[in-house]
């Protein structure tokens, strides 16, 4: 491990200037001393990111398997409809994409269908990866560690994009919005930092009175969520490589130091455009004060749960793709506001899309390959990928095949937009996609 | 490789201090020592105590009916209503569903907190609070406190009892039913929810069952269903009603079908039987409680031996987990100080080491919360991760920050982290619910708005006095003679605080500065040097 400063700053911690005060301030020469030594390991990040420029990448995980299917819809497909009996969605429901496709966003992504017709939206179909795997925990895992589904590491690719191109850089590089460190940012060096913007997220008697939205007490209603999915995975792997102590001393220090420096840039940054009142659009919108009040973030990360849509999907699952397409569809035009689009990629994915066929309880079960959204600034629109087939012959144990592979946008989406080789990240060679103009 | 026991000359209060911190929620060094006076064997036998132990009236909100009379009769009555009083009662009745299911879910949370802290207690409740992280169940899918007590109570009966019984227990539990769907599958499509999690998570683990085990499995166990107590004339739903377990014939596919390769028209009670079978069941329950209680994956060879222990317990837990804490692996200088504690063990436990009640259940449910593990709310059926998980710059901020309150309370405090006070303060049924929080969105009124706004800081204000924290009682932290010198206060609170070897040198350099050099040392230098510790690195591990 290469960590300039890193036991100097152990040091610091060990000969007692930390914690002797009531309040749990650290005295202002620390903190100096600290960031300046954080500023000589930024010598480290690759191309000198000022946060004026460098590219910033966005992952927002759809957790729990997102209904592929019903997302980018076939369109005039036979085997669609005999499929999806109740759950399908008619020709005249989607919003086309482009003239002569033959596929549709589902009917509450339209703002994400008029991204799409600005040039800004690419959609990837059919990404997966060879032999499936059903499990929402362990297929989570193939893609944050982005290994073969028959390998394991105890890293992530974003971990791994850090450690390869700034193993000594502030643990503000990476930012998750949200409670809990995702796998992908596993490394041997660990990066990232938790920070997340106030506000409602669902389902409790409002102290503000605001009615839940789901007034049904029904046994049959829609499920809220499911098992709420989130970020699932340990920082380590499940070896304890890291020592404990270590890690907490770290972050202590990360505490002292980061978080004041993400609540002053998010008090920096403002918004230019009006976000939903999600939770999601929450985070949405922090992270675009955050890019606007200048962090050096490279890559920030939002998981959004409950598509695990095994029951009553219909309504669930038009509530969850209208929660994300509204909150992404700010987001972007608020990126266009700042003029910073261009510097910005957000990718979605999910662990796997559902079954072909919907189940008995007006749900889906776990499936396979799925299509995944690419929008910003440098995106070239278009459908990436092909609309798999979805004849009986063409199934692959009633789910669809893959003919992306997930680790081909990962490798785009470092060399293309973060400037970085792909290979030693990824572990080896995938082919790029035409995503980027 | 067997396991090998610890010799009781090695047997001290060092250690036992730790076994009370791992098998429990901690102690005090009194209880340490106390430990030490026993063989190690009774050492553990007398942590776990008697089964009566299990035994305990249920919070008294649980055992409530859902709704009153009067609401029921609401409900009835929601035909003949017009279509819009129909919906404008139907929304307060739904308010009044939730209102009540917080309560519950706060007395409940508060109720297993105390037993937690409870010295005759702890350890059982501990061995609960696993099976809660294993099994996990959350509130967010089944609404009903009721079925989550009973699972909860369900744990505890069988928590020492045998492995089999309690899969076979969950595999029938009205939650997990819920939970995983099971109480939906029907032999026409059968729900492959549980049988999926039954062995990637309950039993076997990855790599070790096949897609068509679990098809077939689902098959067995249809007909394993949930049955509601339905009056004449009443809405049924799984909120206010309490569904039980039934094995209904009509619902089960009794066709043959092949697990493991085995063949026959099994049911649910022999899926759970050939997935113990399997050889990777022993080793999977074996290596994930050593990992709950020593922090770390088993090394191949202790896992191999903790195979072979609970193997020779045929699958007891009560036998193999005093073997396991009995073991000299079990202390093993590797695992020293290398296991995080959980956001629950950690209030639990620092709450017992200053000698101090918990904080009201409200606030100490929402203390774990924050900390990241919110009690009958796993994030998802895989539980907690644990470990270093448990840590990040949030979560280690407001530990250090109610480590805060526990250590000095919170009179003075205007505000409570970002703790919302009023509406813990409603949910707890400690206050009533002002009325402009139930009138609906208060937007479109200003005089609403502002009656809204005043009663809100009025009940804010009543809040922090009803859940206000109490200064932790210094006596048995500090006697005279420790505050004579700063130094030997810093080795008295480390014993009590530290469980295992005394901390190093420059650790205790840093606390002696936070007790500064006047003595006899004030109390203030007592508290400053007690959160010394608990705002320190080392003190999240145990």
């Amino acid at each position: 491990m290469n960590e300039p400063g890193l036991k100097t700053r152990r040091e610091f911690l060990r000969t007692g200037l930390l914690g002797s005060s009531l309040c749990w301030t650290v005295p202002t020469f620390l903190q100096n001393t600290m960031a300046s030594l954080h500023a000589a390991a930024d010598g480290q990040i690759v191309q000198g990111v000022t946060g004026k420029d460098g590219n910033i990448l966005v992952v927002l995980q759809l957790a729990g398997g997102n209904d592929g299917l019903n997302t980018v819809v076939p369109l005039g497909d036979d085997d669609y409809r005999r499929a999806r009996p109740t759950l399908g969605l008619r020709d005249d429901q989607v919003l086309k994409l482009g003239q002569k496709e033959k596929a549709g966003l589902h009917p509450a992504l339209a703002g994400l269908a008029k991204s799409y017709e600005e040039g800004t939206l690419a959609v990837i179909q059919g990404v997966g990866y060879p032999n499936p795997n059903r499990s929402h925990f362990r297929s989570t895992e193939i893609w944050a560690t982005a290994t073969d589904e028959n390998k394991a590491s105890s890293t992530g690719w974003i971990g791994r994009y850090f450690d390869n191109t700034c193993a000594g850089c502030d643990a503000a590089v990476g930012i998750t919005l949200g409670s809990q460190t995702p796998q992908a940012f596993s490394a041997k060096s660990p990066k990232g930092v938790l920070y997340e913007a106030g506000g409602s997220k669902r389902r409790r008697l409002g102290a503000d009175g605001e009615p839940e939205a789901d007034g049904s007490m029904a046994m049959d209603g829609d499920l809220e969520e499911g098992p709420a999915g989130g970020s699932i995975g340990d920082i380590a792997g499940s070896s304890g490589k890291i020592n404990a102590l270590d890690f907490l001393e770290r972050t202590e220090m990360d505490v002292q130091v980061t978080q004041k420096e993400i609540a002053a840039a998010s008090k920096r940054g403002k918004n230019g455009v009006p976000y939903p009142g999600s939770w999601l659009g929450n985070q949405f919108a922090l992270i675009s004060r955050l890019i606007a009040g200048g962090m050096k973030t490279r890559v920030y990360y939002v998981s959004q749960g409950g598509y695990d849509t095994h029951t009553g999907q219909t309504n669930a699952h038009e509530r969850l793709l209208r929660e994300m397409g509204d909150a992404v569809t700010a987001f972007l035009a608020d990126l266009k506001t700042q003029g910073n689009l261009g510097r910005v990629t957000l990718m979605t994915f999910s662990e796997f899309g559902r079954r072909v066929r919907e189940n008995a309880s007006g749900g889906t079960d776990h499936g396979a390959a799925a299509p995944l959204f690419l929008a910003g600034g440098g995106i070239q629109a278009g459908l990436l990928g092909k609309m798999p087939s979805l004849a009986a012959r063409d199934l692959d144990d009633g789910d669809v095949k893959f003919n992306v592979d997930f680790r081909s946008v990962y490798a785009t989406v470092l060399e293309k937009h973060l400037g970085v080789k792909a290979d030693p990240i990824l572990g080896r060679a995938f082919p790029l996609l035409q995503a980027y103009g | 490789m067997a396991m090998a026991a610890l010799p009781p000359s090695a047997w001290d209060k060092e250690k036992a201090g730790v076994l009370l911190q791992r098998a429990g929620f901690g102690g005090t060094p009194e209880e340490a020592e106390a430990l030490a006076r026993l063989q190690p064997w009774q050492a553990a036998d007398s942590l776990l105590g008697s089964p009566e132990l299990a035994q305990t009236p249920p919070p008294e909100s649980v055992t409530r009916p859902g709704l009153t009379e009067q609401q029921r009769l609401i409900r009835r009555r929601l035909n003949l209503l017009t279509p819009k009083d129909r919906e404008k009662k139907a929304n307060e009745l739904t308010r009044a569903v939730r209102a009540e299911q917080e309560k519950r879910l706060t007395d409940l949370r508060g109720w297993w907190l105390e037993r937690m802290a409870t010295p005759a207690t702890a350890a059982r409740e501990k061995v609960v609070l696993f099976l809660h992280g294993h099994f996990a169940t959350s509130e967010e899918k089944v609404r009903n406190p009721v079925l989550l007590y009973r699972q909860n109570q369900m744990f505890r009966e069988r928590a020492l009892g045998s492995w089999s019984d309690l899969v076979l227990g969950i595999a029938r539990d009205p939650a997990m039913l819920i939970y995983l769907d099971g109480a939906r599958s029907r032999p026409e499509h059968p729900n492959e929810n549980f049988a999926r999690e039954l062995f990637e998570l309950f039993t076997l683990g990855e790599g070790n069952y096949t897609e068509k085990d679990i098809q077939e499995s689902a098959r067995a166990f249809t007909g394993w269903t949930l049955r509601m107590t339905k009056k004449p004339g009443e809405a049924m739903d799984e909120e206010t009603t309490e569904p039980y377990f039934v094995n209904n014939p009509k619902w089960h596919d009794a066709k043959s079908k092949k697990i493991f390769g085995k063949s026959g028209s099994f049911d649910g009670e022999d899926v759970v039987r050939l997935a113990l079978e399997q050889p990777a069941a022993s080793r999977w329950i074996a290596g994930k409680l050593w990992r709950f209680y020593t922090g770390s994956s088993p090394d191949e060879e202790t896992h191999r031996g903790l195979v072979s222990l609970w193997q020779e317990n045929k699958g007891q837990l009560r036998p193999f987990l005093q073997a396991m804490w009995t073991s000299a692996q079990f202390y093993s200088p590797d695992l020293a100080r290398n296991r995080v504690k959980s956001p629950v063990e950690w209030l639990v436990g620092l709450c017992r080491q200053l000698g101090r009640p918990l904080p009201a259940p409200a606030l100490a449910a929402e203390m774990t919360a924050q900390l990241g593990q919110k009690l009958f709310a796993p994030p998802n059926v895989k539980g907690w991760d644990g470990g270093i998980t448990w840590i990040n710059t949030t979560s280690l901020e407001k530990r250090y920050e109610y480590g805060s309150w526990l250590v000095g309370g919170t009179l003075g405090m205007r505000r409570l982290g970002g703790m919302d006070l009023a509406r813990l303060a409603v949910q707890s049924g400690l206050l009533e619910v002002p009325a402009p929080m139930i009138e609906g969105n208060t937007a479109e009124n200003p005089d609403l708005k502002k009656e809204f706004a005043e009663k809100r800081k009025a009940a804010a204000g009543q809040a922090r006095e009803l859940l206000a924290v109490s200064p932790a009682p210094l006596a048995p932290l500090a006697g005279p003679e420790e505050r004579q010198d700063p130094g030997r206060l810093v080795t008295h609170l480390s014993t009590r605080l530290l469980p295992g070897e005394p901390p190093p040198p420059e650790l205790q350099a840093r606390y002696r500065k936070a007790a500064g050099k006047t003595t006899p040392l004030n109390d203030a230098a007592v508290r400053q040097t007690v959160l010394a510790i608990v705002q320190s690195p080392v003190y999240q591990l145990g």
